[in-house]
């Protein structure tokens, strides 16, 4: 019931893909902080410049966590569609997102390539009017 | 998680022209802080060289403190507009490291440019009937 729909809502986190971003992310961490501890012990053996360091690493380390985190959450409450492309009007297929099928990823980055070509093909033209006396 | 979106789903124009400005100020504080980090980033490595052949520590060390301090805002603000622009993960590692590596946020800024961010604020001109587009191979 509306526990296994909350179940299902993440269950996206165990795909493979997913796995491969929790296992980087835990290797940024430890790596991180692994510098961070290294950057310590140089700064108590009188290397001033590392003191800088030994709170730096650490802070990437937790913006690396929030970071993870905050993905996470889009992933399962995507935010509301982006406005200027309900201005656009676009097909509303075209800005919804669905959980977190990896053909939705996809059709974005179509739609965003297309986006693009359009925008370049816009600004070619732009261009042109001009050396045709156009412009 | 307690917050939630801020912005909900609000579908009134107010909210939709404050969320258009939002990221144009996004899209200006992101390539403000691509260009710096990458200039210091530049001197730094600069820097670096010429240290192999004068002995001189203090300079590097002052200039790497300060990219790493504009790193940590880049990293912020970089987050911020990839999530804006609905960055998959992939292309927003990409964003994110381009900081570390030298003249990298400049092919990355661009790229981003072309890619996201040109589409997403040109939407509104976008033609009606646009020809098909090419097959990428």
């Amino acid at each position: 019931m509306s526990g296994s729909a909350e179940a299902s809502r993440w269950r996206f986190l165990i795909t493979p893909r997913w796995l491969a971003w929790h296992a980087l992310v835990i290797l940024i961490v430890v790596g991180m902080g692994w510098l961070g501890y290294w950057q310590l012990r140089r700064a108590e053996a009188g290397n001033a410049l590392s003191w800088a360091y030994t709170f730096e690493w650490p802070l990437f380390a937790i913006f690396t966590v929030v970071f993870w985190a905050k993905t996470v959450r889009d992933e399962i409450h995507p935010p509301a569609p982006v406005s200027w492309q309900e201005e656009a009007g676009l097909p509303a297929g075209a800005r919804q997102r669905g959980g977190a099928g990896e053909a939705d990823g996809e059709d974005d980055g179509d739609l965003i390539a297309y986006n693009a070509y359009l925008a370049r093909l816009a600004k070619e033209v732009r261009g042109h009017g001009r050396w045709h006396g156009l412009g | 998680m307690a917050g939630g979106t801020a912005s909900g789903n609000g579908h009134g124009p107010d909210e939709r022209t404050k969320e258009v400005r939002r990221v144009r100020l996004n899209v200006t504080l992101y390539r403000l802080m691509a260009y710096v980090t990458g200039v210091v980033l530049i001197v730094l490595c600069v820097l670096a060289i010429m240290q192999a052949f004068v002995n001189d520590e203090a300079a590097v060390s002052v200039v790497g403190q300060i990219h790493g301090g504009l790193y940590i805002v880049y990293l912020l603000v970089a987050f911020s507009l990839c999530r804006r622009l609905r960055l998959p993960p992939g292309p927003t590692v990409v964003v994110l490291l381009a900081g570390t590596i030298p003249v990298m946020t400049f092919i990355v800024e661009r790229w981003v440019s072309h890619r996201y961010i040109e589409p997403a604020l040109a939407g509104g001109t976008a033609a009606p009937n646009p020809p098909v587009p090419e097959r990428r191979s």
